[in-house]
């Protein structure tokens, strides 16, 4: 149950710091964030007994083409922080990899909110080889 | 008989070589030492032949005891000078070298001026304020020290025209040459104010010293002493050499981030030749950033404002360019990179749009540019610029995005882009080498990192650099897997082994501005190069273990 406050925390803080771009002088942190973003997505990474799997690779692929890659940490969250508002949030599609195990299952979980910036939690299972 | 006198003449040739030995290399020993500290490890002493491009430095050791290697020097009359903060040298500052060895007796004495001889890194340790109000300084660090900074004596609200006239530079800017931007620039001017009012806090406005104390980095110790650094000075202060690398030959080439040529030297002599490339945009700045090899040795430079590509042909020695044409060729065009590596496979080189954030790619039969936005999927809010390039066998690209925290991927045949954000959060990562296993490493410029991304397992290793506020520019990846970075702030070569962690840190022996880093590996032990960007020399440096 407070896994999800927190992770929104997280990911909340992430969104917020900011960079820079090359090749002009801008003097610090000149970004716009969230105006233009689509959610993110996030979720855990477990195995066939439920418990956590760090270090799997997850995907997280773009139906138009592209696709971010982001690995599970120690206790098998992943996140990716999101993707430009013109991409249909139901356009991308969650895979996860490890060495020595197979995809089992990809879980979207239903948005309680109904509101479109909330973060989008897809949970994946793998399985032992 | 005959055989005798042939004896005899063997050893009269051998004697006459012996003979002559002294006078082709001279052997300069000596200690150092102050009233302070008696006997000094970690000074640099720096020899440099009255007339001659060349300056050779060595370390003190434990003992205070310096020694240049034999046939580094021969005779003449050579300016001495040292390196070691809070001293300054007392004497001798020259030494006559003559036939016989000369061992000196170098003296320092407390400098009265501490506050000249600190690194960026070292103003950066010293000065107060948080890692966010701190981070636009690295910006600085570009065209200038930060002594320029914490020696001026401007208020917050006098700070704000400097810093917006600054923000009209264009990046390939110098202390000795500025060169304006043609495109206006947009300022954001609360974090103009914001930064202004930080940096009034940290300079001579509120009086005659700073409010802080100033913070020094330890002298080089151990195995940090054993080194031999050479400087090669360039014979104007506005050659600003970017990226450096050596050829079969043992000659070194560099592009030149300020002036229009390309540079040739001969460490052998300290003899320059520089190639004028062609203008493109006559009254847009100069200068030149990334020097890369294709698969058939020439060399190539990303053109910058002039907007588009030049190969060098090694043989012939004339340039191609290729410029840009159409509407996309406005006054904000740049190219900083260009990866032509792996151009036998397709014919095709990477390059980049820095204004748009852009990736393109050069198709050699026709010379059109194709564009490519890689961060076309992601957030819109965030800044992007795709930098540091390497291309693998199959002429896939990868590319940092020194604005933001990823590892891009371009497949060269679909144009397809995958993103892989860094594990440490707002890393902007820099420059780039992929070794012969894919693994690609890089620098981590604003999170003091040096990382490897497997391009095989898709996975990121990380390590800390040993000094904060190192920010490294670059890294490059020996033959023994030994790991070799510099930047623009600690004056400082670092030498790293990630299977150990053990670091090694080589103080230079002046300020140095570095970039791109290149390790001659045909040599044993290997030898860095790099150049000194805002010092017009190219260094090298020789570990001796």
């Amino acid at each position: 149950m407070w896994r999800r406050p927190i992770l929104l925390v997280a990911l909340t803080l992430a969104g917020l710091t900011a960079s820079r771009a090359g090749g002009q002088m801008t003097f610090g942190d000149d970004t716009n964030t969230s105006a233009n973003d689509g959610p993110p997505f996030f979720g855990f990474v477990r195995d066939a007994d439920g418990a956590a799997v760090g270090d799997a690779r997850v995907t997280a692929t773009v139906k138009s083409g592209g696709a971010v890659v982001t690995t599970s940490n120690s206790i098998g969250v992943y996140k990716v922080a999101g993707f430009a508002k013109s991409i249909n949030p139901d356009d991308i599609a969650i895979s996860c990899a490890k060495d020595g195990y197979k995809q089992a299952n990809v879980m979207r979980r239903p948005n309680g909110s109904g509101d479109m910036k909330d973060p989008i939690e897809v949970d994946c299972v793998l399985q032992k080889e | 008989m005959n055989r005798a006198r042939c004896v005899v003449a063997a050893i009269a040739l051998l004697f006459a070589y012996l003979q002559a030995l002294p006078a082709l290399g001279q052997t300069l020993t000596g200690t150092v030492s102050s009233a302070a500290e008696r006997a000094m490890e970690g000074v640099l002493v720096s020899a440099q032949k009255v007339g001659s491009p060349i300056t050779v430095t060595v370390v003190s050791d434990a003992q205070g005891r310096f020694q240049f290697p034999d046939g580094r020097l021969s005779s003449g009359n050579y300016a001495l000078r040292i390196r070691a903060t809070g001293y300054d040298l007392a004497g001798p500052k020259t030494v006559e070298l003559g036939a016989t060895p000369i061992d000196v007796v170098v003296k320092l004495a407390k400098t009265a001026d501490l506050a000249a001889q600190l690194t960026n890194t070292e103003w950066l340790m010293s000065m107060p304020g948080t890692a966010e109000q701190k981070r636009p300084l690295m910006e600085c660090m570009s065209c200038h020290t930060l002594q320029r900074i914490v020696h001026s004596t401007f208020n917050a609200e006098q700070f704000v025209p400097v810093l917006e006239r600054m923000a009209g530079y264009a990046n390939n800017t110098i202390q000795a040459r500025v060169q304006m931007r043609v495109a206006p620039v947009k300022i954001n001017t609360a974090i103009v104010a914001k930064l202004a009012a930080y940096l009034a806090t940290i300079n001579l406005s509120s009086g005659p010293v700073w409010n802080y104390q100033l913070k020094t980095l330890p002298r080089p110790k151990g195995r940090a002493t054993h080194v031999v650094i050479t400087e090669f000075d360039l014979p104007r202060q506005t050659i600003a050499p970017h990226d450096v690398r050596t050829d079969r030959n043992g000659n070194v080439w560099y592009s030149d981030f300020v002036e229009n040529f390309l540079g040739e030297l001969d460490p052998k002599t300290g003899t320059l030749k520089e190639y004028p490339i062609p203008v493109l945009k006559p009254g847009f700045p100069t200068g030149s950033l990334d020097l890369e090899p294709d698969a058939a040795g020439n060399l190539w430079l990303a053109m910058m404002f002039q907007a588009g590509l030049a190969r060098f042909d090694m043989e012939n020695k004339t340039f191609q360019v290729f410029p840009l044409d159409g509407a996309a060729n406005d006054a904000a065009m740049q190219q900083s990179m260009v990866m032509p590596r792996s151009d036998d496979v397709d014919g095709k080189v990477w390059t980049n749009d820095v204004a748009r954030h852009a990736i393109m790619r050069l198709d050699l039969k026709t010379g059109e540019y194709r564009r490519i936005d890689p961060f076309e999927f992601l957030p819109h809010g965030r800044e992007h610029a795709p930098y540091g390039m390497a291309a693998d066998a199959r002429n896939n690209l990868y590319f940092m995005d020194f604005g933001d925290e990823n590892i891009g991927r371009v497949d060269a045949e679909t144009g397809a882009t995958t993103i892989f954000p860094t594990p440490t959060p707002n890393s902007r990562p820099r420059r780039t080498m992929l070794d012969a296993q894919g693994r690609l490493w890089f620098a981590e410029f604003a999170a003091d990192k040096l990382a490897m991304f497997d391009t095989k397992a898709e996975t990121f290793k990380e390590w800390n650099v040993p000094t904060p506020y190192t920010y490294p520019y670059d890294v490059f990846c020996d033959r023994h897997g030994e790991l070799w970075s510099a930047g623009m702030a600690s004056d400082r070569v670092l030498r790293f082994d990630p299977q150990s962690g053990r670091s090694v840190e080589y103080l230079l022996p002046r300020p140095a501005n570095i970039r791109r880093v290149f390790v001659d590996n045909s040599t044993d032990p290997v030898k860095f190069w790099a150049g000194n960007n805002h010092g017009a020399e190219i260094l090298r440096l020789e570990p001796l273990d």
